[in-house]
């Protein structure tokens, strides 16, 4: 048994961040499902326009993590949340925070593609018709620049109102993203994104990601660890609930501070 | 054989077996009601049975087989019949449909093998349909035009029958269009002006110069009416001038006014597909026609369509209500043991008896909703009442009530049927839990609403007894639906097929003419539940290919 109470997650650069360069700042984060605590005291800064990845075992919390962030967790009744993320120096777990609002800011991809049952069209300017948009030319402007900023456009825009279930899993994915960006928002949560693709989709999305950090901020988890150091900026590794490590990625798999982190990332648990 | 168990194959054939004894009393069911109930269109062969009885009375019976069977000769001596010492131990007797129900004692006769002396096809004899006391077998035997006969030979004689028979029918129908539209117009103004003036009277506002108004719109209809009722009367008249005159059986000579006679055929004359042609003209008649003679004669399309009215009220009832209260038992209630309980609660609904649905619906509907309706909205029309009474409203209500658990539950179903993937990412989107419902849930669940909706309207169209309670009626003169205003008549009363078999196979005065109509009406109102449900399953095909869950 490893003792991991006196560990303590630092990292300089990360440390520095300027409020401006900061995306979310999590602070202090507990989560509990019951009795049971899954969130252990996690405290981080994610920086704008960076791709940051949550690595490590299954079950040790990354995908609660994401979850958090834009309050997915609030549908399972027996959670409960102790501490802050900020968003722009607000807390989003503030009483006055409407929560369909803050999801438009920050968006989520899931694990599984899971496009409606409805048109191509229909899918990608879902977000928008709940704002109450409904003018033919904003939607159809908004439809074509998201489908090319999720790199499907070229594929399907002579079917744009077929429905979404003919596509491929790789394609449904991407549908999903060019969904979750038509709305614009500030950040992207992509929760294993690809761990239900075949290898060449896998690889469009990863390109993809690479693009959409121009634009957005990627948080992505991944238990893929060439993929997190393919596509990530900085790399979070969790283990059993706790931050164990978090850096910059090539610090992280070339040179980590933990004992525990250099086991995973040499395959020696996991 | 220990091999052959373990092999499972009397599993496989236990099973098989279940399924084809289901299969086959579906089936065998579907046969003897169709069967049944078609062959009575066909138009039977008509016989001349030439009789000598025991007293060496010679008599001709002209007539239908209608049923035949074996007796036993012992029983026949026991029921006082004599002279059969020389005949086997069992004996053939015959039902024979006479008809001329208004000259004979019985219409329908029995009649033992023993005392027929010739049996032959009787040719040329044609079956009348009448309006009145049933069917008339004779053999045509004159033309009258007034008083006046007309010179006609006997193929002649069925032609100028045709014509003039068309002629009549036509005048009938003018009638028959004058009664249900304008002077039912003119009745339905005058009620209405009649509770107007109630109306005003009631409020204290009636002034001499409304009551003149009234005179005088009402004056002007009734003006209308009598015009209207001398056209009915020279209608009536101009029918009833030609009459046919037709020897019975007995040789006696019977003269019918054409305005009685709906239809005549010759039954022996008729070619294979003129009587194929014929049945069909016959089930078009008894699909489309009001019901005459206490319903044992013409048609049944007020039940027809009062059971598919009253279906689709029910169903446009029952849906929003079940759905409604699936989403708030499935989505927002708490998962607790009250939940658990109101389900139960409402899954044991539908094991009450619905007598009790009807009871429930004439004390609560009919008397408390209905009785205080008519207060604050019919005043004028107290004492009679207008909604306070047994109605077609009042029968979909019921059995929108007796019907609600099963959409209830076939909705719970399919919304937990919904992968919560689908949830999440309309919710990550921005939506907001109701949008999330509107938008992706219910349209995804809605395969499963038409189930449980099939499954309602499957029990709702075959359900009689709360009815007899909330709102059917043996005969209903007027439709639920019709082109006076306000054209929707949800008070009425109306007739149900189920209701109907019910009446005219055990309520009708005569029962031999009727038996055939049960197995037809039985066999309609089958095809009727199982067009509704092909319908609805149509549409249920149709949402699911649309709405395919994700298949992964």
């Amino acid at each position: 048994m490893i003792d991991f109470s006196n560990i303590n997650p630092k990292s300089a650069d990360l440390d520095e961040l300027t409020p401006e360069n900061t995306a979310l700042e999590i602070k202090n984060l507990d989560l509990f499902y019951g009795d049971k605590q899954a969130l252990h005291n996690v405290s981080m800064k994610i920086p704008k326009g960076k791709v940051t990845a949550f690595i490590g075992p299954s079950g040790c919390g990354k995908s609660t993590l994401l979850r958090c962030i834009n309050r997915m967790n609030d549908l399972v009744e027996i959670c409960r949340v102790d501490g802050n993320i900020e968003l722009q120096g607000i807390n989003i777990y503030d009483k006055s925070v409407d929560v369909a609002s803050l999801r438009r800011r920050i968006g989520m991809v899931f694990q599984r593609p899971n496009p409606f049952p409805k048109s191509i069209y229909e899918n990608v300017v879902y977000g928008l018709r709940l704002q109450g948009i409904n003018d033919r030319r904003t939607l159809d402007e908004a439809c074509e620049t998201s489908l090319r900023g999720a790199a499907l456009w070229n594929e399907v825009k002579d079917r744009l109102h077929d429905n979404a279930f003919g596509l491929s899993g790789g394609q449904q994915q991407r549908l999903v993203i060019a969904r979750a960006i038509a709305i614009g928002p500030e950040v992207l949560l992509l929760d294993e994104p690809t761990s239900a693709l075949d290898p060449i989709s896998t690889l469009t999305i990863e390109e993809l990601i690479t693009e959409l950090k121009k634009k957005f901020t990627v948080v992505i988890v991944t238990h893929n660890m060439q993929q997190a150091a393919r596509v990530s900026d900085q790399t979070a590794f969790m283990y059993m609930g706790k931050l164990i490590e978090y850096s910059d990625t090539n610090t992280l798999f070339t040179s980590p501070k933990q004992k525990q982190t250099e086991d995973y990332i040499t395959g020696r648990y996991g | 054989m220990g091999k052959w168990f373990k092999s499972g194959t009397p599993w496989i054939w236990m099973t098989g077996g279940a399924v084809s004894l289901s299969l086959i009393a579906v089936i065998g069911l579907f046969l003897l009601i169709g069967w049944r109930g078609l062959s009575f269109f066909w138009p039977a062969t008509v016989y001349e049975f030439s009789m000598q009885n025991e007293q060496g009375q010679q008599s001709v019976l002209i007539g239908e087989i209608y049923d035949q069977e074996h007796v036993l000769k012992q029983q026949l001596i026991d029921g006082g019949v004599t002279g059969l010492e020389d005949y086997p131990e069992s004996l053939e007797r015959f039902l024979i449909k006479t008809g001329n129900r208004e000259y004979v004692d019985l219409d329908f006769q029995w009649i033992l093998e023993t005392i027929i002396q010739g049996k032959n096809i009787a040719h040329d004899v044609v079956v009348f349909e009448r309006t009145k006391n049933g069917n008339f077998y004779g053999y045509l035997d004159s033309i009258n035009e007034g008083e006046q006969k007309l010179n006609l030979d006997q193929d002649g004689l069925v032609d100028e029958l045709n014509l003039r028979l068309e002629r009549a029918l036509e005048f009938r129908d003018k009638e028959h269009g004058l009664l249900t539209g304008d002077i039912g117009r003119i009745n339905n103004d005058l009620d209405r002006i009649r509770l107007k003036q109630r109306k005003l009277e009631l409020d204290g506002e009636l002034t001499e110069q409304k009551i003149a108004e009234f005179k005088a719109s009402s004056d002007a209809l009734r003006a209308e009416y009598l015009g209207l009722e001398s056209e009915l009367f020279s209608y009536r008249d101009q029918a009833k001038r030609d009459s046919v005159v037709v020897k019975d059986m007995t040789g006696r000579l019977v003269t019918m006014p054409l305005s009685y006679i709906l239809d005549f055929y010759q039954p022996n004359d008729m070619s294979f597909m003129q009587k194929v042609g014929h049945w069909f003209h016959q089930v078009y008649k008894f699909v489309s026609s009001d019901p005459r003679e206490a319903n044992t004669e013409g048609g049944v399309f007020p039940a027809i369509f009062g059971t598919v009215f009253m279906v689709m009220l029910m169903a446009v009832i029952v849906t929003p209500f079940g759905v409604v209260a699936a989403i708030y038992l499935h989505e927002y209630a708490g998962k607790n043991n009250i939940t658990k309980f109101i389900r139960i609660a409402v899954i044991n609904l539908s094991g009450v008896p619905s007598i009790v649905y009807g009871v429930f619906g004439l004390g609560f509907f009919v008397y408390i909703l209905g009785g205080s309706i008519d207060q604050l909205l019919y005043p004028e029309a107290l004492p009679s009442p207008t909604f306070g009474s047994p109605g077609v409203l009042w029968s979909a209500l019921t059995l929108a009530i007796l019907t609600l658990p099963v959409v209830i539950v076939s909705t719970e179903e399919g919304l937990s049927r919904i992968p919560s993937t689908l949830r999440e990412g309309s919710l990550a989107l921005g939506a907001t839990k109701s949008e999330t419902l509107w938008r992706i849930v219910i349209p995804m669940a809605s395969p499963a609403i038409m189930t449980g909706l099939i499954l309602a309207v499957a029990r709702a169209a075959g359900e009689v007894a709360p009815l007899m309670l909330v709102g059917v009626v043996k005969i209903a003169p007027t439709l639920p639906v019709d082109g006076n205003f306000p054209f929707l008549h949800l008070d009425r009363k109306f007739m149900h097929l189920g209701f109907h078999i019910y009446d005219v196979g055990f309520q009708s005065p005569n029962v031999e003419a009727a038996r055939p109509l049960v197995y037809a009406t039985s066999f309609l109102l089958v095809t009727v539940i199982i067009g509704l449900n092909l319908a609805a399953i149509a549409i249920r095909n149709n949402l699911r290919e649309k709405y395919r869950a994700l298949e992964h």
